[in-house]
């Protein structure tokens, strides 16, 4: 019997979608040749040493001191809770482990001996194994052998609380080894490219999983960091409303890392900035409010997925402005929250009087937002928003665009 | 065109061609590396961006062969030059990137080699220039990874350089090979370029271009 809990994939939008990998099940992930799926293995393998899972790694890819550095490079430490299958040493001759973290494969050609070390390994109780990478065995001998290392995986995890994770790139093995491949895992995470002439996106998709059910899935836009593994990106989103109403103060409180083209305090040019929030990563873009500026508009709205509309919540006659800006930028139909500023402010309207100024749906996601120290708010610098406004304003847009 | 620095070759054949996949063909004796280091060079200088792929030494090595050659390519490290480095990790597992390498887990791992052209690729393809990648070579890749292996890993990345506007040029040991691996990865590219050494002179000729060279020719 294992003995962590079910394991999980420490990617926090596949374990919100499929409530991690349940016992004596199977997951596929599906890469394509040009999109590492590497990472995936490396932060699956981190969260289940974390939650106390023993994990076995059968490791054909790299030398297994590769592997952990490799791992330690997106700040991924392991523990006594991995053991590996090294099936990589014995091909360069390089005997690169020390022998303290598993078994090494003396024979990597020979298909006997790498079944009996997997079949060994199986006996002792691991809550998941890994297989990086069954492509690399269908290279090395023949699709048929990869998919009796499936089998013989499955026939264990079937038995036990055990769960199995098979990393594979798609190098064309042909529809009817695919087929059959697919056929003998539960769950298949696609990993794929955005390309037009080269790949400037990749995503990640849950095309198959046979323990939830009626669930659709959508794909999901991804940026493997380092240190920190895989991020979800939003390539764009775009900020703004009109002047003085915040946008350049909310852009700044949200970002570490903000910029600001800005003259006297106002924004002239734009605003960027980076966030990286429960798991998401986006780029913010702001835009100047000054009517005078507005040929930017449409070039910064370019591009954009969704949008944040900051409105001062003191200024209704500003609202139709806003409504304006929404209509230069050419973001109408993309995912939006309206971000209602300054909401504690003398004057201010309450969400329901700004809701209806604004002509916004009932659903429409509406977040009010407040400075931090009102008092001290130099007017020629951006000002430090309350924190939960701002990750409410997030938390919301996120949730639009997944 | 990107122009190769080298005159005899130049003009005969005007250069290497934009998009197209070349096979750079020759045993050790005909002196490869000399050629691709003074096209990598010549490139560099005419504003052309390199992807250089060593598989069988470590980047500190190739670095030093241009330099023992006179030929100066530190200026362009980190910007419109970029190495990948597919030796290093097999005698050095903890080796790291920089800003001018990217450092890969050993020739098994076809899949990472993939992905880190192509990353550099998209990188560099932004600027608008065009870009040029040298595989050096493929026979360590052959050594490790079975031939069909290799000839979709081929198929894969040759379809792609050509779809991005890349031209590719692949260093080979013909003699380390059997003739059907040969003429199979022959038929993968657009164009070979054959060098040999032969009564002390190293000699050129090139198939599959648009301006071929079918006899021996002095470089």
């Amino acid at each position: 019997m294992a003995k962590g809990k079910d394991p999980i994939f420490g990617i926090g939008r596949l374990d919100e979608e499929l409530s991690g990998i349940p016992a004596r099940k199977g997951v596929l992930f599906f890469a394509s040749p040009a999109v590492g799926n590497e990472v995936f293995g490396y932060q699956l393998i981190q969260n289940n040493l974390i939650h106390n899972n023993k994990v076995l790694l059968y490791l054909n890819r790299a030398s297994p001191k590769a592997y952990l550095a490799d791992m330690k490079e997106y700040d991924f430490i392991t523990n006594d809770n991995l053991s590996m299958i090294d099936s990589y040493s014995g091909i360069t001759g390089i005997n690169s482990s020390d022998g303290s973290i598993g078994r090494m494969i003396k024979n990597p050609y020979d298909k006997e001996e790498i079944k009996k070390a997997i079949t060994d390994e199986l006996e002792k109780d691991y809550d998941l194994i890994v297989i990086d990478s069954l492509s690399l065995i269908a290279d090395f001998f023949d699709f048929d052998f990869a998919l009796s290392i499936v089998d013989l995986i499955n026939n264990k995890i079937k038995n036990s609380d055990s769960s199995a994770v098979f990393l594979f790139t798609d190098w064309n093995y042909g529809e009817d080894n695919v087929d059959k491949l697919i056929s003998k895992v539960n769950a298949r995470v696609d990993i794929k490219g955005i390309e037009k002439r080269v790949i400037f996106g990749q995503y990640f998709a849950v095309i198959k999983c046979d323990w939830v059910i009626g669930k659709k899935f959508t794909s999901v836009l991804f940026k493997s960091v380092k240190p920190g593994g895989i991020k979800i990106y939003f390539p764009k989103i775009l900020v703004t409303g009109p002047t003085d109403a915040g946008k350049t103060s909310f852009i700044h409180s949200a970002s570490k890392d903000a910029i600001s083209v800005d003259r006297l305090g106002g924004t002239i040019a734009l605003d960027h900035g980076n966030v990286d929030f429960k798991g998401y990563k986006a780029d913010l873009f702001g835009t100047p409010g000054q009517e005078r500026f507005d040929p930017l508009l449409k070039l910064l709205g370019g591009e954009a997925v969704g949008v944040i509309l900051i409105i001062d919540s003191t200024k209704p006659t500003q609202f139709p402005r806003a409504i304006e800006m929404l209509r230069k930028t050419e973001t109408y139909g993309l995912p939006i929250v309206v971000v209602a500023n300054k909401a504690n402010m003398p004057g201010a309207l309450g969400i329901d009087e700004v809701r209806d100024k604004l002509h916004l749906e009932k659903e429409a996601p509406l977040i009010q937002t407040v400075a931090e120290n009102v008092e001290n708010i130099d007017p020629n610098k951006p000002a430090k928003l309350k924190k939960e406004g701002i990750e409410a304003a997030l938390s919301a847009l996120f949730e639009e665009l997944t | 065109m990107i122009k190769t620095g080298i005159s005899s070759f130049d003009d005969s054949v005007g250069g290497i061609d934009l998009r197209k996949t070349y096979l750079l063909s020759g045993n050790k004796e005909s002196n490869k590396e000399d050629f691709i280091y003074r096209a990598v060079t010549s490139a560099l200088q005419s504003k052309v961006a390199v992807v250089y792929v060593t598989t069988g030494k470590p980047v500190s090595d190739v670095l030093s062969e241009f330099s023992s050659k006179h030929l100066n390519i530190a200026q362009y490290l980190g910007t419109s030059l970029k190495l990948i480095d597919v030796y290093s990790r097999s005698i050095t597992p903890q080796a790291g990137d920089n800003n001018y390498t990217k450092m890969l887990n050993g020739p098994l791992d076809l899949t990472g080699l993939s992905v880190a052209l192509s990353a550099m690729n998209a990188d560099m393809s932004k600027e608008g220039i065009p870009v040029l990648n040298i595989i050096d070579s493929l026979s360590v890749l052959l050594l490790y990874n079975n031939p069909t292996t290799m000839y979709r890993f081929l198929q894969f990345v040759c379809g792609r350089a050509k779809m991005a506007g890349i031209s590719s040029v692949f260093l080979i040991d013909n003699e380390m090979h059997a003739p059907d691996v040969n003429e199979t990865i022959k038929s993968l590219m657009d164009a070979v370029i054959s060098l040999k050494m032969e009564g002390g002179k190293r000699t050129f000729k090139v198939s599959g271009n648009a301006k071929e060279v079918l006899d021996w020719k002095d470089i």
